[in-house]
């Protein structure tokens, strides 16, 4: 019978810090520390669009906010209708007007105020308007 | 000043593993706590024609399906529709021609869920050629 020697008897912890960094390599990858959007939108639910992924959202996409009481925000800063003008004039300059433009617009605001959007955009010459919704939930409800 | 000289004896010095797993385990919950689910998203096409352009649209009167967005619900042909039942005419529809061009007139006092819904819905049924007015 072997012997059981209590002073080599060590906990061998090579597998449990592998796993471990592995753990925390996903999580730092998965993180996302800037929340850029207005979160206080909320949206209406859209199963039969096309789904928003990396590779259709191109880095020129404009992505335009309207809350519930109408402000309208782009990355959550606020901009007054002559703002959002002089950005749409700026983006056509550098892009002409092939760039996506998304509105982010909460479900109980009225069309009112999503219209005065689609005029600025109209006007400034992007006849070509998506509009954002959930196509699926996953996020937990804070309220 | 007696200097004392560094011997190494040939024995390996054993690497203190304690404070590192200390530091992983606190970064490994940090992240956990901070992981946040996204909503995976879907994004709706629709056209916006100019205000000027409004005239023309309505001249060529052929393929032309009228949606008007109310405050209520829907207008479809004259008669207030469900959202079930907007879907029903809207897939009925769509068995004719998905080219057809969806005119969805918007009151200004209709909430917005109503008009992502009208656009959802046309989506379902593959109509592409959406374009969205205000009244």
């Amino acid at each position: 019978m072997a012997k059981l020697n209590t002073a080599q008897c060590e906990l061998d912890m090579t597998p449990m810090i592998d796993v471990v960094f592995q753990l925390i390599v996903f999580f730092v990858v998965t993180l996302k520390m800037n929340q850029d959007s207005n979160e206080d939108i909320v949206l209406e639910d859209g199963k039969n669009g096309v789904t928003i992924t990396a590779d259709n959202m191109p880095p020129t996409t404009l992505e335009i906010e309207v809350d519930r009481r109408g402000r309208v925000s782009i990355h959550n800063a606020t901009l007054s209708e002559s703002n959002l003008r002089d950005i749409l004039r700026a983006r056509i300059n550098k892009h002409s007007n092939q760039f996506p433009v998304l509105i982010r617009g909460d479900r109980r605001t009225q069309h009112e105020k999503i219209r005065k959007v689609m005029d600025i955009c109209t006007s400034s010459g992007i006849w070509k308007l998506s509009f954002v919704a959930v196509e699926e939930h996953k996020a937990k409800k804070s309220k | 000043m007696a200097y004392k000289r560094h011997v190494n004896k040939g024995e390996s010095p054993k690497l203190d593993m304690t404070p590192m797993i200390d530091v992983v385990f606190q970064l490994l919950i940090f992240f956990v706590v901070t992981l946040k689910q996204e909503d995976i998203l879907s994004k709706l096409d629709a056209a916006r024609p100019a205000p000027s352009q409004d005239d023309a649209v309505k001249d060529k009167q052929q393929d032309l399906i009228n949606i008007i967005v109310a405050p209520q619900g829907f207008i479809f042909n004259g008669r207030a529709l469900r959202l079930a039942e907007l879907d029903k005419a809207i897939e009925r529809l769509s068995g004719y021609s998905k080219t057809a061009m969806v005119i969805i007139k918007c009151t200004s006092d209709s909430p917005h869920a109503f008009l992502i819904q009208t656009l959802d819905v046309c989506n379902k049924y593959g109509m592409t050629n959406l374009s969205i007015f205000s009244m």
